[in-house]
């Protein structure tokens, strides 16, 4: 082992917090727990935002490794065991004394600890579940702990670890099992799945013994998540969303996360980014995302094996809707609430409100605006009592054109280019702006 | 019209509810449209209204507070709480947030649907007040997030908040829940007033105006080394290839930034 012991907090707080800032997970969501009066520390279901880091990514929990010292030779990750970096390790105490003094201050709103894997999967699950249990036991601390399970780690830790935090997660880094073993020899699906799984049918379990006896200990309360690398290998928006349906559906997972590739490896099996990691990738992963938890879209209704990738230009919303202009205008007045959630400018909350609202009387468009619809999207989709805002083609290239003049729509230079040749159905490798947007 | 002039606090304005609604009845008037509130002295008045001031009295606001929650429920009460803890200058709408709050009170109560009422956002009083207490609920919650507390010298923790809105009772709320063992002081330098909870108490509100600043000033002996491990967390935790300042403030409103012990130093 190459591990440093002689380090300050400070030194070893800094290497472990750049260790772990890849980890994309920092919610602190899915749990809602009064204080104890006697403890500290509270949860609140929405989950609550501590700070924003200098890229825009919000701070919730101290997210950290318990080790950057790692038996794995993942290519895509700094601390693989071929890396030259400094390595170091927590002790449980010291992890103790960092969450609550900064829970204390109101830093954060608990503890996000995972680990590169010291000796072995077991030993390294062992000391995770020794630091949950003092800062749980001991320390009497009450606010929110993700952890991550150790994939390869005996089943009997991973479950008694899971009493002790509200969320865990494994995370499958890749979409595809080919992938996995091209850049992660040492996991495998099935190394990953397994305690995906354990986890799920633990908390199945464990929600029939909450009905029965309110007061049995809670596994692992707030849900599992995981999150999959995007852009390091070759796999279309079309596989990789299909992968996070069949995890919704199939593990019950709360969240999946996408994380754009940041080559700090440098490995020969990596694709170099020149242009930055893909962040507008990214971020139509993560729309497309929502609309499959909360808006009752399929992954086949967005994405087919002939149009394996999100349009570039428009949202995953928008790009169906005017794929599926039969379906349009939608009468305000009469829709239900699922038809208007599919309308590009009205999301969830917005819809719930139409609903309501519109009990008490006709809603016209000043009305809808007051609600939060966004009308210059919504505009091309809707009309109340019948009539549409202003007369307006409902004509796929003529709605396309006016959305994408919208500046919040895409990035301002891939707009441009866009202007030029203008299409639908292009795909995004033939944008050469696409890879400077990234960057933004 | 007759316009009754109250205080900008819960009480101040459910009292001015309850004064409006028995002017009302003691002197024959017709409809609520006749009567108006103001949360504060306007700039100019009107000719042909009566200018009516309200003295705050607890015992009418808890009346006004014991029919909404009897009659409309508490989540009624609470929209309707949010509401007054807001300032009067968010949302485009001028309507005056006190006059806002007494229509859909004066809604709720007359109509078939009760605290459904609320739903009717294209009633431009509800609205108003759907804005309102959307407002206020918005950033005490950001609040919950971005306030900073420093230990001082004898164990207390001390934060202090610039908040547009009153977010002090919500914000001293959540925190009595999740530090039940701590002393703390949260103070709102705005408006002069500080939360101050003590170990195993409730938390009680208290006018700050003359809170003595330099006391605040002496942190204990371990604060300082925390603050660093916290920048030094903040610092190492921002990917480099995709710094994004713009989408920071957006999320953490440059306004939050000056009591914030991360970023007070980059402003």
């Amino acid at each position: 082992m190459r591990i440093q012991q002689n380090m300050t907090l400070m030194e070893k707080l800094s290497i472990l917090s750049t260790a772990a800032k890849y980890d994309v997970a920092c919610t602190s969501s899915g749990v809602d727990r009064s204080g104890n009066k006697k403890g500290i520390g509270n949860s609140v279901a929405p989950g609550c935002c501590h700070s924003f880091s200098a890229d825009g990514r919000c701070i919730s929990l101290l997210k950290i490794l318990f080790t950057n010292e790692c038996i794995f030779n993942c290519a895509y990750c700094q601390n693989n065991c071929h890396s030259d970096v400094p390595r170091t390790a927590f002790t449980p105490d010291e992890v103790c004394t960092l969450t609550m003094e900064f829970y204390r201050r109101n830093y954060i709103e608990g503890l996000f600890l995972s680990s590169g894997i010291m000796i072995s999967p077991n030993y390294t699950m062992e000391l995770i579940y020794e630091t949950l249990s003092r800062l749980r036991n001991v320390h009497q601390f009450n606010g929110y702990i993700h952890v991550k399970a150790i994939p390869g780690a005996d089943p009997l830790l991973v479950e008694k670890t899971g009493y002790l935090a509200d969320r865990m997660s494994v995370n499958l880094e890749l979409p595809t099992s080919d992938s996995l073993k091209k850049l992660a020899p040492c996991k495998s699906r099935s190394t990953i799945l397994k305690p995906m799984r354990q986890i799920q049918n633990g908390i199945t379990v464990n929600k029939n013994e909450l009905t029965v006896y309110k007061k049995a200990p809670r596994f692992v309360p707030a849900g599992q998540s995981t999150q999959m690398i995007i852009g390091a290998t070759p796999e279309h928006d079309y596989q990789i969303m299909s992968v996070a349906e069949s995890l919704y559906q199939k593990f019950q997972l709360k969240r999946v996360f996408y994380s754009a590739f940041v080559n700090v490896t440098g490995n020969t099996n990596l694709p170099m980014l020149p242009g930055g990691p893909p962040l507008l990738r990214e971020h139509r992963l993560y729309q497309a995302d929502w609309l499959l938890r909360y808006y009752h879209f399929k992954v086949d209704e967005l994405l087919s094996e002939e149009r394996p990738d999100f349009n570039v230009f428009l949202d995953p919303k928008c790009d169906w809707a005017l794929r599926h202009l039969e379906n349009f205008p939608v009468e305000i007045r009469t829709a239900d609430y699922y038809t208007l959630l599919r309308v590009p400018g009205i999301g969830a909350k917005s819809a719930q409100r139409i609903v309501k609202a519109r009990k008490n009387g006709t809603l016209d468009f000043s009305d809808l605006k007051k609600i939060g619809v966004v009308l210059k999207r919504a505009l091309y989709f809707i009309t109340c009592s019948g009539r549409m805002m202003y007369p307006t083609k409902l004509n796929e290239d003529y709605i396309c054109r006016q959305l994408m003049s919208d500046r919040n729509m895409v990035p301002k230079d891939i707009r441009e280019e866009g202007y030029r040749q203008l299409s639908l159905f292009d795909t995004t490798a033939e944008f050469p702006a696409l890879q400077q947007a990234g960057s933004r | 019209m007759y316009l009754f002039i109250c205080e900008d606090s819960p009480d101040g304005i459910l009292t001015g509810v309850y004064d409006a609604w028995s002017y009302k009845i003691a002197n024959h008037i017709k409809t609520h449209d006749e009567i108006g509130l103001l949360s504060a002295e306007p700039y100019s008045r009107r000719l042909f209204c009566e200018y009516i001031p309200v003295t705050v009295s607890s015992e009418k606001a808890a009346k006004v507070r014991h029919t909404i929650c009897k009659n409309l429920g508490a989540e009624f009460y609470e929209e309707i709480l949010n509401a007054t803890l807001a300032s009067d200058s968010c949302g485009k709408n001028q309507m005056d947030k006190a006059d806002a709050i007494y229509k859909t009170i004066v809604i709720a109560l007359s109509s078939p649907d009760g605290a459904k009422v609320l739903n009717y956002l294209n009633e431009p009083c509800i609205h108003r007040v759907f804005t309102l207490s959307r407002a206020a609920f918005n950033e005490s919650h950001h609040l919950t997030g971005f306030v900073r507390f420093t230990e001082l010298e004898n164990g207390v923790l001390f934060s202090v908040i610039h908040p547009k809105n009153n977010a002090l009772p919500h914000l001293a709320e959540h925190f009595t829940d999740r530090f039940p063992m701590e002393n703390f002081i949260i103070y709102d330098e705005n408006r002069k007033i500080a939360a101050i909870h003590s170990a195993g108490k409730n938390f009680m509100l208290a006018d700050a105006s003359d809170l003595n600043q330099s006391l605040l000033r002496q942190y204990s002996e371990k604060e300082e080394a925390f603050q660093k491990l916290w920048l030094a967390f903040f610092e190492n935790i921002a990917i480099k290839a995709r710094i994004n300042s713009k989408l920071q403030a957006q999320n953490v409103p440059k306004r939050f930034w000056k009591d914030m012990t991360e970023l007070k130093d980059r402003l």
